[in-house]
């Protein structure tokens, strides 16, 4: 039997895995020392401000944290002066902080599985986080040069970020969450993303590629179909989150020998109040019958290993990793 | 070109800056204003919301060209009769209890705003009694559209229209509702009038639904 890393490479260069990828179970996921001084809502928690000054809710009965943009908490008040509102916050962390996490990753069997950082949120999650999406997409041609000096700015955070997580954790995976469109479309048409993104995402993903890092796994539960060019030439080895809506498996035939797909199962359809194991078994030998065995790891589009649900994610892993004995006999 | 394709083209292009001067020169040059309304730019957002359907554009085009509406409507508003901007009637709009999320009930908003309706915003996270206050404080309003984009809200937007469906008003509204995880069969469940899957078809069906 492959090790879980060794089954992600055959899978991914289309060689000989002896069973689907089950959903995270090649990633061992870290967090790093910026993320315990960035204050963050628990479920049910309102109004918590964190270290950009961003105002962000947990109501009760959903799956997470999430922005709140009202007059007051709007961070850019004005892009024409966002350098007035937007102060970055320090990354200079001692020695001692860093300990526990080098210690977690140090345990890690590599063999077995990637030691994967997880960065979130990313660049163009953090422009509307801080200016709120509607004002964010209308600067885009309002105020495009602003734009831009704001991109670079909060790129060369995260470079500074993956410097010190190069450095001290050495991770050989990252997870990096930015969500580039709604259930059908992207938020931008691709040319606007070239224009403003993708160079730093090709700078940032290019300097984990260069310290160690051999996956770069990138989290957009969305359509972006349009947008995989661009994420091959910046770096991304698994786009994770693939909803049904990008025609998977055309895209497998088209860039699976450069790019692998994680996703493949709406996470609405299976993630639900009274959610049952039949419709679960049922969209996990869908998603696996579609997409094959190949540049393809079945998982919830849902970022990270877990479900709103209790046990919808468990009860997925079990179906696939069921459905991989028949399919690998 | 006349001033009033003028309009439009400004309008369908987002030219923010621009509207409010080109709206004014053809109010100088005689245009009738409800003409350069109907015909300049409201008729502009039809075609964005057409294009914005079938993916040609997106919502960053979608924004811009609303906003330059709004520029337009400002300069236009002295030379209407009164309520003529919000002619196509009154709409209550708003994300349900829970349901933290803007972004596709402000595009409803505005789309149905730009389509010549008057639009009062109840914002995000509304319980369903501030929809019910809201019907009996206006008691023209025409239609009530809920929003919901998470499966664990769905419930929230069942309860929302099932208070409405409840009120001594309902004759008089048409409900539509909307979000990613709604379905024209979870709508008819659950008793709404109308699901749309995106801003441009509910503006449009907003239409339908007050003629």
């Amino acid at each position: 039997m492959l090790t879980k890393r060794e089954n992600l490479l055959e899978t991914m260069r289309g060689g000989n895995p002896d069973r689907f990828v089950n959903q995270y179970e090649f990633m061992h996921m870290m967090f790093h020392p910026f993320m315990l001084h960035n204050p963050k809502p628990d479920y049910k928690q309102e109004n918590v401000v964190n270290a950009w000054g961003v105002t962000n809710s947990w109501p009760e009965g959903t799956p997470g944290g999430f922005p709140v943009h009202k007059p007051d908490t709007i961070v850019i008040k004005d892009i024409e002066h966002w350098k007035d509102y937007v102060k970055a916050p320090g990354l200079d962390f001692a020695d001692a902080e860093w300990e526990p996490f080098i210690k977690e990753a140090e345990s890690v069997d590599r063999k077995d599985q990637y030691v994967t950082t997880f960065v979130a949120p990313g660049l163009f999650e953090q422009c509307h986080h801080l200016g709120e999406i509607q004002n964010t997409l209308m600067n885009f041609y309002m105020y495009p040069d602003e734009m831009k000096e704001l991109i670079k700015y909060l790129e060369e955070w995260e470079m500074k970020l993956a410097e010190g997580i190069c450095t001290h954790i050495k991770p050989n995976a990252i997870f990096h969450h930015d969500d580039w469109g709604s259930q059908n479309s992207t938020f931008m048409k691709p040319e606007m993303f070239e224009e403003f993104y993708f160079d730093a995402y090709k700078n940032i993903y290019g300097y984990y590629h260069d310290h160690g890092v051999e996956l770069v796994v990138h989290h957009s539960d969305s359509y972006a179909a349009t947008l995989v060019p661009y994420m091959i030439d910046m770096g991304v080895n698994i786009w994770q989150g693939v909803m049904c809506s990008n025609n998977i498996p055309e895209l497998i035939k088209k860039y699976g020998d450069k790019i692998t797909f994680m996703g493949g199962i709406d996470s609405a359809k299976v993630d639900y109040p009274g959610w049952d194991r039949e419709t679960i078994r049922r969209e996990v030998r869908r998603a696996c019958d579609e997409n094959g065995k190949f540049s393809f790891i079945p998982n919830a589009s849902q970022g990270l290993a877990m479900s709103t649900f209790p046990g919808v994610y468990e009860a997925l892993s079990e179906e696939i990793a069921e459905y991989s004995k028949e399919v690998f006999k | 070109m006349s001033k009033i394709n003028e309009v439009f083209e400004a309008v369908e292009k987002g030219k923010v800056k621009l509207v409010p001067g080109i709206v004014q020169a053809a109010i100088d040059a005689g245009d009738d204003p409800q003409e350069i309304l109907n015909e300049g730019m409201i008729k502009a957002m039809d075609s964005v919301g057409a294009k914005f359907s079938t993916g040609e554009i997106f919502v960053p085009e979608m924004l811009i060209a609303a906003r330059a509406m709004k520029g337009g409507v400002d300069v236009l508003k002295p030379h209407l009769a009164a309520g003529a901007a919000g002619a196509a009637g009154k709409v209550i709009i708003g994300t349900v209890a829970g349901d933290l999320h803007d972004i596709g009930k402000n595009l409803v908003a505005m789309m149905i705003e730009s389509a010549g309706f008057e639009v009062i915003d109840l914002g995000v996270d509304v319980p369903k009694e501030k929809f019910i206050e809201a019907v009996e404080a206006n008691p023209d309003t025409k239609i009530v559209a809920c929003s919901a984009l998470l499966t664990t809200t769905m419930p929230s937007l069942k309860e929302t229209v099932a208070a409405i469906n409840e009120a001594s008003f309902r004759s008089n509204v048409k409900v539509m509702v909307g979000g990613a995880p709604i379905t024209q069969e979870f709508a008819d469940e659950i008793g709404a009038d109308a699901y749309t899957v995106d801003a441009a078809s509910a503006a449009k069906k907003a239409k339908e639904l007050a003629a």
